[in-house]
């Protein structure tokens, strides 16, 4: 997926003469198309995240149509009070692309691991969050935030090769990415960026619908009816259950006064910090989501729905 | 002990075990954390929790390996610990993170080491302690703005048993620090900030030392040492080079390397 983002900066670049792209010294490839073919719209700020925000906000405001890149770990979460304050309270149309979001530094340790975004953001005004699961979406995405009046996160989590959905997606409702073989089950899958990829592999080898949340805000209430008649959901993602997409399904749940009996599991990232340096999916382990540790923990849970395991 | 070339040695043994990243910023700490372990700083070589010690805080916890070198040499990290180096389930991050003995403080993210250590500097000087806190930073770690409002406090509090050492490479991550957002010129800034501030070549061990040392008496006001290094320094094909901020030893490197520091 992150190969995809090039492109897009590029494309902005060419179509919008407002377009520049801000980031705190970090990023390196990601740049190297943009800074070949457009130098001036590629402004380094230095290592000065909380400036950046404010900057940007400035170039909003004197006609700019700035993006700002930086890790997930510091933007949005060393500037959470300059993206309230100087982007949202102003309601400014400024693009915020946080990488590396969830355990993807999982050598780096804690400093550069990010489980806490979303939730973060979510309770600010005005700002919309994504969370795409691959190229795809990461394109609806970008194209709605960019048209978007006020600000916008995108969340850049762990880059998969191989792309989820077939080909180009239409706007960022919930996706189903695989549907259910009739009868099969009354379990559903929902997971939302680089997770969707273990829920998809579950859910095709149960038979099961799985669905992909590129959009966690404005929330994405057309997910309710994709759950139909569902008994039991189970949300995956790579970000703290609590405040993240799990929560997020909860209250959709609450506030659309569905009065059914529905049990959400949730399956994310632990209240806890990583214990111990190794690869991406060593770190997922230690918070049960490794794809062995959720592929056996998922098979728990469909048990427990009393559906049939082929 | 600390002999720069053994310590080089190490990071590049910790850097290829564990295909890190960051070997120039290493590379560049090697005779600061040499002279510091070597006799500038009170610490008791068995035990890193010592209650008098002083206190060594990397802020650029990117350079992490130099502090492991140094580590090496004590005995708090092991061989088995450099051949396992970022394997799954070990203990050393590739940052510098406090749960490792001898690291004070989580420094990965730039910025946060100087605050910290200037609070415990003044926390230190509430007590009447005669401890030191020595604190490293990058000099493109300059460019954020918490540092600034850490040196502020520091003068502002008189606390003149914190040394800040900066490695002045004249890189950051992206280019050289001049032609991303100069945080020269150093000497001048921290003296307008309030602190005694010299300048040193920061590969001259005798000189650093100099440079470090505290003399007798109270001065009313932290210091700054601007070191002036070489990232990558010690490998010809690293100095000075900075794609070395981000590129992982291979087999050819790696042996070209350990050639050099043999
Ligand atoms: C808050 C924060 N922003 C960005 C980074 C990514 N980063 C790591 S090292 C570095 C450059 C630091 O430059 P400097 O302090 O001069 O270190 P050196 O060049 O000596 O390695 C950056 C931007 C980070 N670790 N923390």
């Amino acid at each position: 997926m992150r190969h995809a983002v090039s492109p897009l900066l590029l494309e902005a670049a060419e179509s919008d003469e407002r377009f520049l792209v801000l980031s705190g010294d970090h990023g390196y490839e990601l740049f190297d198309a943009l800074r070949t073919h457009h130098p001036d719209r590629f402004v380094n700020v230095g290592v000065a995240e909380q400036s950046m925000i404010g900057i940007a906000a400035g170039l909003c405001q004197t006609g700019f149509r700035p993006c700002v890149y930086g890790l997930a770990s510091f933007v949005p979460i060393r500037v959470l009070e300059q993206v309230k304050m100087d982007l949202c309270f102003g309601s400014l149309p400024v693009v915020i692309l946080g990488d590396g979001a969830g355990l993807v530094y999982s050598v780096l340790g804690a400093s550069h691991q990010c489980g806490e975004d979303v939730a973060c953001l979510r309770p600010l005004p005005h700002i919309a969050i994504y969370s795409p699961c691959d190229a795809h979406e990461l394109r609806a995405c970008w194209i709605e935030a960019r048209g978007n009046s006020t600000p916008s996160y995108l969340r850049i989590g762990k880059s998969h090769p191989d792309d989820i959905h077939p080909g180009a997606v239409q706007g960022t409702s919930p996706k189903i990415v695989h549907e259910a073989t009739p009868g099969s089950s009354t379990a559903v899958i929902v997971a939302t960026g680089a997770m969707v990829r273990s829920g998809l592999s579950f859910a095709r080898a149960h038979g099961l619908r799985c669905i992909s949340v590129p959009r966690l805000k404005p929330a994405p209430l057309d997910l309710i009816p994709l759950l139909g008649d569902a008994e039991r959901v189970a949300v995956i993602e790579e970000h703290a259950s609590s405040g993240g997409l799990w929560s997020l399904v909860l209250e959709m749940l609450q506030a659309a006064g569905t009065n059914r009996s529905l049990r959400v599991e949730a399956f994310g990232l632990r209240t806890m910090f990583t214990a111990t340096a190794g690869d991406h999916q060593h770190a997922l382990g230690e918070h049960d989501l490794g794809d062995e540790q959720l592929a056996r923990r998922l098979a728990a849970w469909l048990g427990a729905t009393g559906a049939p395991s082929p | 002990m600390f002999e720069p070339r053994t310590l080089r040695r190490h990071i590049v043994d910790l850097a290829s075990h564990g295909r890190s990243a960051h070997l120039g910023c290493a590379l560049s700490l090697v005779e600061i954390c040499a002279a510091l372990y070597g006799g500038v700083m009170r610490y008791d070589r068995q035990d890193p929790a010592a209650p008098d010690r002083d206190l060594l805080v990397l802020s650029k916890g990117h350079g992490v390996m130099a502090l492991y070198a140094c580590f090496c040499d004590l005995g708090w990290i092991t061989d088995g610990d450099v051949r396992a180096y970022l394997g799954n389930g070990t203990r050393l991050r590739g940052l510098c993170e406090s749960d490792v003995p001898g690291c004070e403080v989580s420094s990965g993210s730039l910025g946060h080491g100087l605050p910290v250590a200037v609070g415990m500097a003044y926390g230190l000087a509430r007590l009447q302690s005669d401890r030191r806190v020595w604190c490293i930073v990058g000099d493109g770690e300059m460019n954020e703005g918490s540092m600034w409002e850490a040196m502020l406090f520091a003068a502002h509090h008189s606390l003149d048993k914190l040394t800040v050492i900066v490695d002045a490479n004249g890189f950051q991550a992206m280019g050289r620090t001049d032609e991303v957002l100069s945080t020269e010129p150093l000497v001048a800034k921290f003296e307008a900030f309030g602190f005694a501030a010299v300048e040193c070549d920061g590969h001259d061990l005798p000189a650093l030392t100099a440079a470090l040392t505290p003399h007798d008496g109270p001065r009313h006001a932290p210091r700054a040492v601007i070191a002036r290094t070489v990232k990558g320094h010690g490998l010809s094909f690293a100095a000075d080079d900075n794609r070395w901020h981000y590129t992982r030893l291979d087999d050819a490197t790696r042996a070209a390397a350990l050639e050099e520091l043999r």
